[in-house]
């Protein structure tokens, strides 16, 4: 026993350093996504800001229109002048396509609103604690996150069931979302069909993306959750998405399982238990009272 | 009438820039969809394109190059979301486009770029129109140089008229033979 003791402590020493590391990782990974984000979602940004802007510089010569008419009231020598000057700045048009330019810079702010919440949910960074989460208001955030990766290449089929609450770190749960997501957009030449199903059966849940791209070649099968195994080519994938995916799950005592038609699509699916098991509290506890020391 | 096509996948751009484009004098042509907008180029001849450069099925740099070819004389702008160089390099180098415009836009600074287009548009149509009057006259004093040429060759000096200090025509017999 007495001279076991020193491996194991040098084990542990071990273990946390890679632990460490896996944080390490976890947080670059997290922040190279987003970078490789923050371009996409400039870009559904500025669309909205783009015709709200305009809009408003829109609104200022309506409104000028308007007080030149409402202005004339005092001045005006008879009614016909009024109406002469109603019929000049287009009154009906004015009254019609205002309504229009508000709606639509009304959903424009909605759409930059969606999209700074979804960021915001997403970069929770130091958020570390398992807590109970609505899965699917994860799988929106993200969707609303990386829309602009996939709208151009698939059509996103939500194919939901009725889930409880999970317990888990809902950021990184979103992380893994996201990179499966990416992933499919990736994996789609043209124009594909991404499928996101969600179940739930006794106390597990389980989450499925599926896309209908160009599938994963059986010699590559097995090695998609190495670290760095990427077939994209350099500066595209740093071949990291699924190996930290991998590692997320399974911190979260759940499994991460892939099923893959060359030519015909791919389909990965995770599995996750509603509730933790308490022993992970427990080690979770460990590392915080072990940390300080 | 002056023709605009704006294309950009989202309808509510397209609609601010209707608005903003209301008080020029010009037939703007909106689209959403890259084929329906593909399809009135065959229609109608425009003046200027102006295309957004992220759409689903083809991007804006596509749809322009495609444009090129079908209306050559039509002058080509991006509107974009992206200000990366790499989409500038490819709007410019592939599709030739006048200017890369971004978005959030200016508006005066749109308005003045398709300002531009139009003026640069209706230039090179005049121009186009100056070379082929030119050409016509051109060919008109050709055809009559070789007819001169051919009533000399019949009839030597019949060309040439020969007046004295006041601007009279000299009838001499030998003048044509003279020099
Ligand atoms: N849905 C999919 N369809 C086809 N191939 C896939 C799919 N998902 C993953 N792969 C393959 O697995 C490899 C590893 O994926 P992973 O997400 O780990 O890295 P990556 O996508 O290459 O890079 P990144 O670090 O940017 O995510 C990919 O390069 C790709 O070959
Ligand atoms: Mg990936």
């Amino acid at each position: 026993m007495t001279d076991k003791e020193p491996t194991d402590t040098g084990q542990d020493a071990l273990n946390a350093r890679l632990e460490q590391a896996n944080k390490q990782l976890l947080q670059s990974e997290k922040l190279a996504a987003i970078g490789q984000l923050a371009a996409g979602v400039a870009h559904e940004i500025n669309n909205p800001v783009g015709y709200v802007y305009s809009n408003l510089q829109t609104l200022e010569n309506y409104l000028n229109d308007l007080f030149r008419l409402t202005d004339a009231i005092d001045t005006a020598a008879s009614l016909e002048d009024l109406r002469q000057i109603r019929h000049n700045i287009d009154y009906n048009y004015l009254r019609e396509d205002l309504k229009d330019l508000l709606s639509e810079s009304r959903e424009g702010i909605e759409r930059v609103k969606t999209i700074i919440s979804a960021m915001k949910d997403f970069s929770h960074i130091e958020e570390e604690e398992f807590k109970q989460a609505d899965l699917h208001r994860g799988i929106e955030t993200t969707l609303n996150v990386v829309n602009n990766e996939l709208k151009y290449k698939a059509e996103v089929v939500r194919d939901f069931g009725e889930l409880p609450h999970v317990e888990c770190i809902a950021s990184q749960i979103n992380q893994v979302i996201m990179n499966l997501l990416v992933n499919a957009a990736h994996a789609i030449e043209d124009f594909g069909k991404i499928t996101i199903r969600t179940r739930h059966q006794g106390d597990s849940v389980t989450l499925e993306v599926e896309d209908t791209g160009k599938g994963i070649a059986s010699e590559h099968l097995n090695r998609i959750f190495e670290p760095f195994f990427t077939t994209k080519g350099i500066g595209k994938g740093t071949g990291l998405g699924l190996s930290l995916s991998f590692n997320i799950i399974k911190k979260h005592n759940g499994e991460i399982e892939v099923h893959s038609e060359p030519g015909q699509g791919t389909r990965f699916r995770i599995t996750l238990p509603v509730t933790q098991p308490e022993p992970l509290q427990h080690t979770q506890q460990n590392q915080d009272t072990e940390n300080p020391a | 009438m002056i023709r605009i096509q704006l294309v950009d996948d989202e309808p509510n751009v397209l609609n601010s820039l209707r608005r903003l484009l209301r008080r020029q004098d010009w037939q703007v042509d909106a689209f959403s969809d890259v084929e329906e907008a593909l399809e009135a180029l065959l229609q109608h001849e425009y003046a200027v394109i102006l295309s957004d450069y992220k759409m689903p099925m083809a991007d804006g740099v596509t749809y322009l190059k495609f444009a090129k070819q079908k209306q050559p004389g039509a002058i080509r702008l991006v509107l974009s979301g992206h200000g990366d160089s790499e989409s500038m390099v490819k709007a410019i180098n592939q599709a030739e486009v006048f200017r890369y415009l971004t978005k959030p836009w200016d508006d005066h600074e749109v308005v003045a770029a398709i300002s531009s287009a139009v003026e640069l548009y209706s230039l090179q149509k005049e121009n186009q129109r100056l070379r082929k009057e030119n050409d016509a006259q051109r060919a008109m004093i050709k055809a009559r140089e070789e007819e001169l040429l051919r009533l000399e060759a019949d009839n030597p000096g019949i060309t040439r008229v020969r007046r004295d200090a006041d601007g009279s025509v000299l009838l001499d017999d030998d003048a044509g033979s003279s020099d």
